[in-house]
């Protein structure tokens, strides 16, 4: 099979009407109509990941987002620039194909990328969600604990939280990625992946901190864009397997690169 | 945002405001804080639109001055700290009421920024109340002072965040955001990054904290991807204040798998804004010498969990 059907397979499998006009959904380098030994799913391109993939003996990698470090994957000002120099010749010595499958999945009636996370931050609920999960409640519990958690169940090791630790929670609303949603009235900890820290549609940081400071129990844990949607690469493995035979179907996560 | 020019008018609007409010006379014509605004508009220059971001974002600009308190952002815990020590006009850098609308929408756009879409805190919020009411029983002034600052006094942020790392006499060039340190490594720079900016949890570093570190290179704020791209290789760590994880981060993390040894560490937009925000406080004191400027740093609003 090639990478293009492949595709089609996946369009047809996906329960929406696919929106052709998606500048992220594309193929971004190598050649669709290339036979495809083995499919690497990933929440990124990341180089590391490349060559996981490649070792793997994966040659189609099928990527939440970006390869060429911006939304668009606009590589008119890269050209000359080395490193996308060697990472493109990386892809295209070794045969590998890549295509972004962004719009599409969070079209999805079922949000991988919520509802994988959610299991994996253990809070329930919210298993059959769509990108726009609802508020969900969770045993109550400090701020302080209900972080702790999240960090330990999770194995996410650059989580950034505010809010009072002793603040006592029990309602959650999360969103995927750059998808934090805004706090709202109903909602306890918003737990998001990353959101511009200030001077945006809704700034949660400073929101949060000033609840704190007015004794007001609000809390924001921010989990790093990746890693609050990588499990959702790794169900959608699952879901390719179920339509897509006679292929090796593997999750290759990107890689989580801060220390702190 | 590039500088603008100011026009003739708009120059003599301010000279004539400047002169009408008297403020030389020291004692004997009361200090408002719209008259503080209008020294340092006409010291800064340029146009100041209503519709533009800076401007009064709390408070009754008539109310008489008693000290100015500059920060990167006004938040809660800024204006309680701001009142103790005896200040009543803040002066802040990002905006106070939760987003670029800073407060809730016009009454002709209500509704829009209902949901979890992001429009702005909505008028009834009871964070967005208690703030508020903290500010008028307090008489406090709020300005936004941001476009403006970093306009005409663009490297001023840059060269707070300097000195505050102690890194004035490093740069390569003038008005540049090159450093050449004492050589040392990238956990040890960051080491006194947080010592010296008393950081919490929001510092997040990428590349290998072994890494030689000669030069680094200083963003406060955000830096965009284009900027990374050209710029990055030229020091051994860029410092931001925030970038976009998926397009920022993971170019320094290809880098990195790469074989490079450079790195890069954010810091958090409002911590790295806040040394800035300090200079402006020195500054002020140059245009404003009838009451008191203090800087009051917002700190790093974050922590992490065990």
């Amino acid at each position: 099979m090639t990478a293009r059907e492949i595709v089609d397979l996946i369009k047809k499998n996906s329960g929406i009407t696919w929106n052709e006009r998606s500048t992220r959904d594309t193929f971004k380098m190598g050649d669709p109509d290339a036979e495809v030994k083995g499919i690497a799913t990933t929440m990124m391109t990341t180089f590391d990941m490349l060559k996981r993939a490649n070792q793997a003996g994966l040659n189609f990698v099928i990527t939440h987002e970006g390869t060429w470090w911006n939304d668009r994957d606009d590589t008119k000002d890269l050209t000359t620039n080395p490193l996308y120099i060697k990472k493109a010749e990386f892809i295209q010595k070794n045969g590998m194909v890549i295509w972004r499958n962004h719009d599409g999945m969070h079209a999805m009636k079922q949000d991988y990328t919520v509802t994988a996370t959610l299991r994996a931050i253990g809070v329930k609920g919210g298993e059959n969600s769509s990108m726009r999960a609802p508020v969900l409640p969770f045993p109550e519990a400090t701020l302080g604990e209900f972080a702790s958690q999240v960090k330990r169940v999770s194995g996410i090791r650059a989580m950034r939280c505010v809010g009072d630790p002793k603040a006592k929670v029990g309602k959650v609303l999360f969103g995927p990625g750059y998808a934090t949603p805004r706090m709202t009235p109903d909602t306890d900890v918003v737990v998001g992946g990353e959101q511009q820290e200030a001077d945006g549609g809704f700034d949660n940081v400073e929101y949060v901190a000033d609840a704190a400071s007015l004794g007001i129990p609000k809390g924001l844990l921010m989990l790093g864009h990746v890693v609050s949607e990588q499990p959702g690469m790794e169900d959608f493995a699952k879901f390719l397997q179920t339509f897509i035979k006679g292929i090796p179907i593997q999750f290759v996560p990107a890689e989580e690169p801060f220390w702190t | 945002m590039k500088p603008a020019h100011i026009s003739r008018r708009r120059f003599a609007q301010i000279a004539g405001s400047v002169a009408a409010a008297g403020l030389p006379i020291r004692g004997t014509t009361a200090l408002t804080a719209q008259a503080v605004v209008e020294r340092l508009q006409a010291a800064l220059g340029g146009e100041w639109p209503a519709a533009g971001l800076d401007g009064f974002k709390a408070g009754d600009p008539s109310t008489t001055v008693k000290g100015i308190a500059t920060t990167a952002m006004a938040t809660m815990d800024v204006l309680k700290q701001a009142v103790k020590v005896g200040t009543n006009l803040v002066i802040s850098y990002e905006p106070t009421f939760y987003g670029r609308q800073d407060g809730p929408p016009a009454a002709s756009a209500a509704g829009r920024g209902g949901g979890r879409g992001f429009g702005g805190v909505t008028a009834d919020d009871p964070v967005y109340q208690g703030k508020k009411e903290y500010i008028e029983k307090n008489g406090l002034v709020v300005f936004r002072l941001h476009d403006h600052w970093q306009s005409r006094k663009g490297d001023e942020m840059t060269a707070g965040l300097a000195d505050m790392l102690g890194w004035s006499k490093n740069r390569i060039k003038p008005d540049d955001v090159l450093f050449e340190i004492p050589a040392t490594t990238a956990e040890e720079v960051v080491a006194q990054i947080r010592k010296k900016l008393n950081l919490r949890g929001g510092l997040r570093a990428v590349g290998d904290r072994k890494a030689a570190v000669r030069r680094v290179m200083l963003y406060p704020g955000a830096v965009t991807p284009p900027t990374m791209w050209q710029r990055y290789t030229e020091a051994d760590l860029m410092i931001a204040g925030e970038v976009r994880e998926w397009e920022n981060t993971y170019y320094a993390a290809d880098i990195f798998s790469a074989g490079e040894k450079r790195g890069l560490v954010t810091i958090g937009r409002v911590v790295s804004e806040d040394p800035g925000m300090r200079a402006c406080a020195a500054w002020l004191k140059t245009v404003v010498k009838e009451v008191p400027a203090h800087w009051i740093g917002a700190g790093d609003l974050y922590w992490r969990a065990v």
